[in-house]
């Protein structure tokens, strides 16, 4: 598809990866590359509106009307929390699927026609929030009713939903005909991965048309009402569903990575295994993390559910958050790179943009947007973050440096093992991964300070002088914050128009990928070239990952000791 | 050939690899997750035992129309005091009612007193609104709940310290929404203000910010409604005529946001009819002339609704709509 490959495959429309090693089938990769590409397009039109985010909300610069504004911001969720992250992750599931278990794609013209039916619904969705003028309103990500929406938008949101559940199904066929062919095999662990994803996705896609079709009929006038608290329910099990979704996915990807590009090999499989497992039971009602400053749920529901959560899918993340450092560590030491504590991580790979790429997804992720979501979740801490500036600000670290920056890495890989074209830009693309992760950690910083420590709130244009009033949020503080967030989003979006610009560039004009090995996976422990049988995985050392979660666990612990100090000098409530 | 792991997440793992071992700071790790995730829980629901900041109270099921009436009558009840030369709400008692609409906060500003222990019923008459207060000298002391139509939520709130509170709803609501601004005040003692009990009647409510009931016989028609976005620039002559209608929720300002006509010009002694045409709106008095005795309508009131007043000073009267004042709904009479 599209000919920009320089793969060539056999009679049987099969090829095998130089460097993976992986059978790979003309019919899976064609979707992959009509996924991924689309994904890019998504990400640079969502990275167009996010441009005039931050030079609207820094005031100093206030480029945008509110009614414009929230209209931008509109487009700037959609088309990259859902156009961006779904698009990526159908290719990722033929990727996990397919791809990893050296099969054909089954039913592709149910890929291409989901592929239409998906189009239609992004074509649907920005009509309807482009023609969102009064008595409608625009819906933002969530379209909280009874504040309306042009009906076409509902629509176009269920629309969508069923064209990715289409879309999905190629996958899931792919894993049942493998279980049937093979009973007795167990699944690789990144095809075990994506599978569990699948399985999320359907449960929160499911969630998505409990919200969305009622509100539809309500829209069109067919039903009289839709109750605010129930479809902020449903919803939300779609909105901290797909969130769940992304986290898989950059899970799976950071496991392929770290492998293809680093040399990590799996350091248990039963621990990794069980972790997954642990998502899928653990995640279906999460949802209710996001109502705890809501009336109408009880407190025993918002208890069991944020802490159900906890017991589970937290758990099941800190479990990762080891394992796969631990697993880079021990694929490292036992192919001989790296003595000592960190010796494994000096010698990786960091110029490769594809390795930078995942480990700053893995840090920031976890440090900035994994803490900030559980600390969120507490019930009564959650009163001095809901709506705030802070949540976008943890929900950037989650998905705009982990989510997307793992994606991005995976995009430079795709670039080689999948068109089999180098990546154009030298030294651009070594710098690129960094200089976005970077500034968009600022960003994230920026937002939590202002949201956690001045309550400034999310979704508003107009928070330094407020119509109406003479009292704002402007303090020499805030105007100072503010001006970073601005200065540091400016960075964070060229870094991101840096990435597309690469990718584009390398896709039409890129050198043929050579075939390099970014591992030497000869080498076995005494560097002599021949097998020497070194330790298996959970016997090696750990020591460098232990250091690293522990950093990471004190992180935790003052953060969490922090914010509930600030929320105890709030007046009493309750 | 390609030599790959024998530990790789590519392939399937060999033999029997769920009995394998497991490293142990692998397991010191899982062991201090779990703790922690128990930690957390514990803290959390510890908190509502040793902790003074809980969002646990109860929800009824009402509706925009039931807590409307609700918080009117609990306005007519509410007493007035004044802070700052503006007009401030005091509610009669322990319980405190705060209205979200589009795009204001009905009952505010109120006044309560410190170290008391108040119930605040929250709802909304439209939308989902966000309740967002914070202290003014300490924008850190912060807590967000959130507002929805058929719910009416009450939750415990008690002061120690007194202070200005400001309150901005932090949940989109529409083309308002970032002027949806209102406050309240905490005092030591309501005795120490000037302030009169009971029967306010209607509402006594300020609201928006601009204060009402002022004085000001010579303010600019034109200053006054340059935001008014039907206003023309035009005054209608309406002088000759007894009886003159000014229709309140007129198409306007993008929306049912504006008063028909905006400017109007009667005789002394002309009775002029408020007439509602759309719901949720206001007339407040932003200024009159030195002697006229105008309230004004400063309750919020529903479509068909009316009042009528007989303007008898001459002069320039300037009035507005409380919630929809941002988006321009503005008016004014001059009296010949």
């Amino acid at each position: 598809m599209f000919g920009l490959s320089t793969y060539s495959y056999d009679d049987d429309g099969f090829r095998t990866c130089g460097v993976t090693g992986l059978h790979i089938h003309r019919s899976a990769e064609d979707m992959v590359k009509l996924y991924g590409v689309t994904a890019i397009v998504m990400l640079a039109i969502g990275g167009i509106a996010a441009f005039f985010v931050p030079m609207t909300r820094w005031e100093a610069i206030g480029l945008l009307s509110p009614q414009t504004f929230y209209t931008d911001l509109s487009l700037h969720a959609w088309y990259l929390l859902v156009f961006w992250m779904v698009f990526i992750e159908i290719a990722i599931l033929y990727v996990g699927g397919p791809f990893v278990l050296g099969r054909r794609l089954p039913l592709q013209r149910l890929s291409k026609a989901a592929y239409g039916v998906m189009i239609g619904g992004v074509a649907l969705v920005t009509y309807g929030i482009l023609t969102a003028t009064p008595p409608n309103a625009a819906p933002m990500d969530t379209s909280y009713p009874p504040l309306p929406s042009p009906a076409v938008f509902y629509l176009g949101a269920i629309v969508f939903i069923l064209g990715t559940i289409l879309a999905a199904l190629p996958f899931l066929v792919t894993i049942w005909k493998e279980k049937r062919e093979r009973p007795h095999e167990t699944l690789p662990l990144i095809a075990f991965g994506a599978f569990i994803t699948s399985i999320v996705a359907l449960e929160a896609l499911v969630g998505g048309l409990m919200a969305y079709v009622p509100t539809f009929f309500w829209r069109m006038g067919w039903l009289p009402t839709m109750d605010p608290a129930l479809y902020r329910q449903w919803w939300w099990i779609l909105g901290h569903g797909t969130q769940q979704i992304n986290l898989l996915a950059m899970i799976t990807i950071w496991y392929f990575m770290t492998h293809v590009v680093g040399g990590a090999e799996v350091a248990s499989e039963k621990v990794s295994r069980t972790a997954f497992v642990l998502y899928l039971f653990f995640i279906n009602l999460g949802a209710a993390h996001h109502l705890m400053a809501d009336p109408a749920s009880g407190v025993f529901w918002k208890m069991w559910n944020t802490s159900y959560a906890m017991y589970g899918a937290v758990f099941a993340s800190m479990v990762h958050a080891f394992a796969i450092p631990a697993g880079l560590e021990v694929g490292r030491r036992r192919k001989g790179l790296g003595g000592g504590t960190f010796g494994w991580l000096w010698s990786a790979p960091w110029r490769d943009p594809g390795f930078s790429a995942t480990i700053l997804s893995i840090i920031l992720f976890g440090f900035f947007g994994g803490i900030t979501g559980v600390m969120m979740g507490q019930m009564q801490l959650n009163m001095t973050w809901h709506n705030t500036f802070a949540v976008p600000g943890h929900f950037h670290a989650t998905v705009a440096t982990g989510t997307t920056l793992a994606f991005m890495g995976l995009g430079y890989y795709v670039l080689r093992l999948v068109f089999g074209r180098d990546w154009v830009g030298g030294t651009l693309a070594t710098i690129q991964p960094y200089l976005y992760g970077g500034a968009m950690g600022i960003v994230c910083l920026m937002m939590m300070y202002l949201g956690v420590l001045f309550g400034i709130p999310r979704r508003d244009p107009q928070v330094m002088t407020i119509p109406g009033t003479s009292w704002s949020f402007a303090t020499p503080t805030t105007h100072l914050i503010f001006a970073i967030y601005g200065i540091a989003a400016l960075f964070a979006i060229l870094g991101g128009a840096l990435f597309v610009g690469i990718v584009v560039t390398s896709l039409v004009r890129g050198e043929t990928f050579a075939g390099d090995m970014p591992v030497d996976r000869s080498m076995l422990a005494d560097g002599s070239g021949e097998a020497s049988d070194p330790e298996p995985p959970h016997a090696q050392s750990m020591r460098g990952t232990f250091v690293f979660v522990l950093v990471f666990f004190a992180t935790f612990v003052a953060l969490y000791a922090l914010n509930w100090f600030l929320l105890s000098q709030v007046w009493q409530i309750g | 050939m390609i030599d790959v792991d024998e530990h790789s997440p590519l392939e399937e793992p060999d033999g029997n690899w769920w009995n394998r071992p497991v490293n142990r700071r692998e397991s010191i790790w899982m062991g201090i997750s779990g703790a922690w995730a128990v930690t957390m829980f514990g803290w959390m629901v510890g908190w509502m035992d040793f902790g003074g900041q809980n969002e646990t109270g109860p929800t009824l099921k009402t509706s925009p129309k039931r807590f409307r009436k609700k918080v009117k009558a609990y306005k007519q009840q509410a007493g007035t005091a004044t802070i700052d030369g503006e007009s401030v709400l005091v509610p009669p008692g322990d319980d405190v009612y705060v209205g979200a609409l589009q795009w204001s906060w009905d009952a505010l500003p109120m006044v309560i007193e410190a170290n008391k222990r108040y119930t605040f019923h929250l709802s909304s008459y439209d939308v989902q609104h966000g309740f967002s207060v914070r202290r003014k000298s300490n924008l850190s002391q912060q807590v967000s709940l959130q507002v929805l139509p058929d719910y009416e939520w009450l939750t415990d709130m008690e002061f120690a310290e007194p202070g200005t509170f400001e309150v901005q709803c932090n949940e989109y609501c529409g083309a308002g929404h970032s002027t949806m601004h209102g406050k309240f005040y905490v005092v030591d003692s309501l005795d120490e203000l000037s302030s009169s009990t009971g029967g306010g009647g209607g509402g006594g409510t300020g609201g928006g910010g601009n204060g009402s009931g002022g004085t000001g016989g010579g303010t600019n028609v034109d200053d006054w409604l340059s935001d008014a976005g039907n206003y023309d620039g035009t005054v209608a002559d309406r002088t000759g005529e007894d009886a003159v209608t000014v229709r309140v929720g007129a198409k306007g300002n993008g929306g049912p946001y504006a008063f028909d006509p905006p400017a109007v010009r009667v005789d002394k002694g002309t009775s002029v009819t408020f007439s509602w045409v759309s719901d949720t709106h206001t007339v407040t008095v932003q200024s009159q002339p030195e002697g006229a005795n105008w309230q004004g309508h400063d309750a919020i009131e529903q479509s068909g609704f009316s009042f009528e007043h007989t303007f008898e000073t001459s002069g320039t009267y300037a009035y507005y709509c409380i919630p929809h004042e941002s988006l321009g709904m503005k008016g004014a009479i001059e009296v010949a």
